[in-house]
């Protein structure tokens, strides 16, 4: 697997230093050009754009999974239905969740003008301002992984042992104490590696704002995996779509080695 | 389906008005969040073509079409992707399972030096640049004459599928007591009997469940199939977006028939299948 | 090959020329040529001698509910003609020449393509198309036409339906702001004026459904034009000088008046004009089958009006942008067959009427340029002389990175138009960032 995933990886990066086309044959090695370009252009801007997306599109489904799962987790009428509905968005291929909220969003026809339109919101073109369309493409992913980190988190409160609340319960402790004291303590691993996971592929996501929004309006919702393949794939300049790859990447082995060094420190604890 | 829950499940109890209140709210809220879109989808699909535009939108079809199924059931084209998501999901789905159950055994059952980093390995290579590795998979695979193949959608679903099967199975296969693996040693047993007798059977839900997940990282990919594969090789959803986007993006009916009808197998194979996958999911993660 | 067509008598040509107004285009893309690229064509054109053997053609009309049956029955009827099978392959217009690009490149696809000729440079460039100059011959093609799907001094593609795009209009919406079908302004200024009042009219009608999305955005560069930018001076590009300012600054004041609507491509352009929600759009003639399909109006068709592009003093020679269709054939397996189903395909009589009746864009031949058929369209011929009379083709055309050219402008005048840039900023950096790719 080391050969499948790091050879192709290895040439990718390599090119980075060479003027290259996807489809004229030939390159020419360039140095350090094509990474100072990189840098001079729209780095900075790709990288907080691809930072919001990602905290967004990670913390959104989180809270909404957590609530979700905590209310299906008591014994309330018909949670076990609603957990198997709600798992319906997860199921539905990005480009399907794209074609939906597309169409939710649009400004002409959409359902989201004439929902807001009676609360005085004007007739908004949200995947077409650069305002709302970051948030727009949000939502849109966080419709598609809240279920799948309600799951897991229902998975996990199902495991905490029903002695520990009885016995906070006869100690007085109330709702939220226990909440804090027990359930969160209790589901730490879990919470982890969710929220690992969902930062990790949010951070590379690609299909959901290729199809929404296409990385516009003006670029304003590019991220690192739009902007690679757009580079590549429709400016055919393996040259800077390798340099740029090759940034985003020394960028999140810094972010991973600085989240090593945290969680081990934890673990001596 | 019906879910039996154990002795030691329900951790809130409902009984407290606040906490019933809060569950409700919270179930209301989240939960139109997630089925007002469904409902959207199901109902622009079964509006007639003609009312699709009107301003406002009507929330209830005044009368129901089933005209957009049956353009779309006219389409061949369509049935042709279906077929090649079908194929290339099956086909990535299988042999992920049966790659990663032996990687996930000699994580979980063998101490060796580079074990640590390997795993490390497996965990970042989730975090590799996909539309990078793209670009250099693309120039191979047409180097190889195999652009527009079903290996190379299979082959490169897999790379991104194996490291987290490798995981899933991983937390599985450390839940099996390694006395019981000692005992079949003792009795003779090779190893390889023992994955294939003992550790396999009993691993079998996580197994169903890295299954499932290659299977959907398969039917669901965009970008590996839509640069990889040429029309006659597409699987769903870049065939949907070369179908619907651009002019037919305006014809809202038959986009959220074709999106409805392309998600429902998987949604039934997911929740007639959701209890695997939900311990296989966190097998590991729960305990760890 | 099949029969030779007399060559038409010179007076008759050059009264098709004068119709479809290519004098200009002809002389724009055969004399204009800074880049070469190195490509040099590929291999033989045409069946000579050989058998007709299967083959692919690729087209983005096939995704067009309106355009696909005239290409399915042209597909239809080679098939029958020759007893091969014709395997077609689709990407709607906005994907295509990426999608077209990457599949020639890895070698997937070989046979016939229906290219927009903006894109020929593009093509040739990868070295994959074949010379067609001996299947251009004879055939009747007006000397226009083939021009226009010419790179290079090569023949890289057979004309196929050679037109322009402009301004569609509504004319009982004009009407109700006192516009009458043949007083559309002349002026920008004016044509300021009538977008005003149509908005005034309200019921969310949206006046001009120019492009706003970065897909089709490219539709402002004939604004640019019309301000009296060049775009291109020998072989560097003018974008970024005051002209093409002027046009954004406008484009942006539409925008923000309303006069012109976010998020429009010529695709929900079509859709809000056959709903009656837009009075303007930009179009080519193909467009008139798919506004008036799915309109609610039975009556569309007959108030659709195409109107000359204002200027920006009056006496200006009004402006469009010539939009031309073309068969290349890509090198490979099935392109011999390939090559003679181009030639069929866009010259063969009966095949070509068939064509117009469904598609409506003028063909390239001057004996179906004369047709009743042709002549007797009351809509094309309007569209001919107010709009196609004027046509020229886009000087970046010239360019074998055209389409990155394209989309570096596109991004930027998004970038004023959503207020995220200054028009004068955007445009400079655009012509710098375009310049870069072709030199």
């Amino acid at each position: 697997m080391t050969a499948i995933v790091a050879y192709p990886l290895l040439t990718a990066l390599v090119t980075a230093f060479f003027k290259q086309s996807l489809v004229v044959p030939g390159r020419k090695f360039v140095g350090f050009d094509n990474i100072v370009d990189v840098l001079q252009g729209n780095f900075f801007q790709l990288f907080q754009q691809t930072m919001i997306f990602t905290l967004g599109t990670t913390i959104l489904p989180f809270a909404i999974g957590f609530a979700l799962a905590l209310a299906l987790n008591t014994r309330i009428r018909g949670a076990n239905l609603m957990r198997g509905l709600m798992l319906i968005p997860w199921l539905v291929p990005g480009v399907v969740v794209s074609f939906l909220w597309m169409w939710i969003f649009n400004g002409n026809y959409g359902v989201m003008n004439a929902l807001l339109a009676p609360l005085g919101v004007e007739p908004q073109a949200w995947l077409a301002q650069p305002g709302t369309a970051m948030w727009a493409v949000i939502i849109a992913k966080t419709w598609q992984s809240f279920p799948w980190i309600m799951v897991m988190l229902l998975a996990g409160l199902q495991t905490v042992p029903r002695e520990l609340h009885e016995a906070a319960e006869m100690d007085g402790a109330g709702t939220v104490r226990r909440f804090f004291a027990i359930t969160v303590p209790q589901l730490k691993g879990i919470i982890g590696l969710v929220l690992l996971l969902e930062f990790i592929w949010n951070f590379q996501h690609f299909d959901i704002i290729y199809v929404l929004t296409g990385g516009g309006p003006a670029g304003s919702t590019q991220t690192f995996a739009t902007s690679v393949y757009e580079t590549a794939f429709r400016g055919y300049d393996l040259g800077h779509a390798g340099a740029l790859g090759l940034l985003w990447l020394i960028l999140l082995m810094a972010l991973v080695v600085v989240y090593v060094r945290f969680s081990e420190k934890g673990e001596e604890r | 389906m019906k879910e039996r829950t154990p002795r030691k499940a329900p951790a809130l109890r409902a009984d407290r008005p606040g906490v019933r209140v809060a569950a409700w709210a919270s179930v209301i809220v989240c939960g139109g969040f997630g089925l007002l879109p469904v409902y959207w989808l199901l109902a622009t699909s079964l509006t007639p073509r003609d009312q699709v535009f009107s301003y406002p939108p009507r929330l209830f079809p005044s009368e129901v079409s089933f005209e957009a199924y049956a353009s779309l059931f006219s389409n061949s084209q369509l049935f042709t992707y279906m077929q090649n998501s079908i194929i290339v999901s099956v086909v990535t789905a299988v042999l992920s399972v049966i790659v990663s159950a032996y990687m996930g055994y000699s994580f979980s059952k063998f101490r060796y030096t580079g074990r640590r980093a390997l795993m490390y390995f497996v965990l970042a290579s989730q975090m590799f640049p996909q539309a990078l590795l793209l670009v250099t998979l693309y120039t191979v695979f047409s180097a190889y004459g195999l652009l527009n193949t079903y290996t190379a959608l299979v082959l490169s679903f897999t790379t991104f599928t194996l490291p987290l099967c490798v995981w899933m199975l991983k937390g599985f296969f450390d839940t099996i007591p390694n006395e019981l693996i000692e005992a079949a040693l003792m009795d003779g047993a090779s190893r390889l009997r023992i994955i294939h007798s003992i550790v396999l059977p009993l691993s079998a839900p996580g197994m169903v469940a890295a299954g499932l997940f290659a299977f959907v990282r398969g039917w669901n990919d965009f970008i590996f199939a839509l640069t990889l594969a040429g029309p006659d090789k597409q699987t769903l959803p870049p065939g949907l977006v070369n179908t619907y986007v651009g002019e037919a993006a305006t014809a809202w009916p038959e986009l959220m028939a074709a999106s409805l009808v392309v998600s429902l197998p998987v949604a039934l194979a997911f929740i007639l299948l959701q209890r695997f996958l939900v311990s296989g999911m966190t097998a590991g993660a729960v305990k760890g | 090959m099949s029969a030779n067509f007399p060559t038409r008598p010179s007076l008759t040509r050059r009264g098709a020329l004068q119709l479809f107004g290519l004098g200009a285009a002809a002389t724009a893309l055969g004399g204009c040529m800074p880049t070469s690229g190195g490509a040099s064509p590929q291999g033989s054109a045409g069946l000579s001698g050989a058998g007709p053997t299967d083959f692919k053609f690729a087209s983005w009309s096939l995704t067009e509910a309106a355009a696909a049956p005239a290409l399915e029955q042209i597909i239809d009827g080679y098939e029958a003609k020759q007893g091969v099978k014709v395997a077609p392959t689709s990407f709607p217009y906005n994907e295509y020449i990426n999608q077209l690009t990457l599949q020639i490149k890895g070698g997937q696809f070989t046979g016939a393509a229906h290219v927009d000729v903006a894109w020929l440079g593009s093509l040739a460039a990868m070295g994959k198309l074949q010379d067609l100059s001996s299947l251009a011959e004879g055939r009747g093609y007006t000397d226009a036409a083939l021009a226009a799907a010419r790179f290079d001094g090569v023949q890289y593609a057979l004309p196929w339906t050679i037109g322009a795009i402009g301004l569609v209009s509504n004319a009982e919406m004009l009407q109700k702001v006192g516009v009458a079908p043949d007083g559309f302004p002349t002026t920008i200024d004016g044509f300021e004026k009538t977008l005003k009042d149509l908005k005034a009219l309200g019921g969310g009608i949206i006046p001009y459904a120019a492009s706003t999305k970065a897909a089709q955005l490219k539709d402002v560069l004939i604004w640019m034009q019309t301000f009296g930018s060049p775009l291109v001076d020998g072989d560097t590009v003018t974008i970024g000088d005051d002209a093409s300012v002027e046009a954004v600054t406008w484009y942006k004041s539409l925008y923000d008046q309303g006069l012109i609507s976010p998020d429009v491509d010529r695709f929900d352009a079509r859709s809000l004009f056959s709903q009656g929600r837009a009075a303007i759009y930009d179009d080519a003639p193909v467009g008139r089958n798919a506004v008036t399909k799915e309109s609610p109006d039975a009556n569309l068709a007959s108030k659709l009006n195409p109107v000359a592009r204002p200027v920006l003093k009056q006496g200006d020679k009004p402006r469009a942008l010539v939009w031309g269709g073309a068969i290349a054939v890509v090198d490979g397996d099935g392109a011999a067959t390939a090559g003679d189903f181009a030639q069929f395909a866009t010259s063969d009589l009966d095949t070509v009427l068939g064509d117009y009746a469904v598609r409506g864009l003028p063909p390239a031949t001057a004996e179906a340029l004369e047709s009743d058929k042709v002549a007797s369209d009351a809509f094309g011929s309007l569209f001919s002389e107010r709009i196609t009379a004027t046509a020229t083709t886009n000087p970046l055309w010239a360019f074998t990175s055209y389409s990155q050219v394209e989309s570096e402008i596109a991004n930027r005048v998004q970038a004023v138009l959503v207020g995220s840039a200054k028009p004068a900023d955007a445009m400079k950096a655009a012509g710098e960032a375009a310049q870069k790719l072709v030199r």
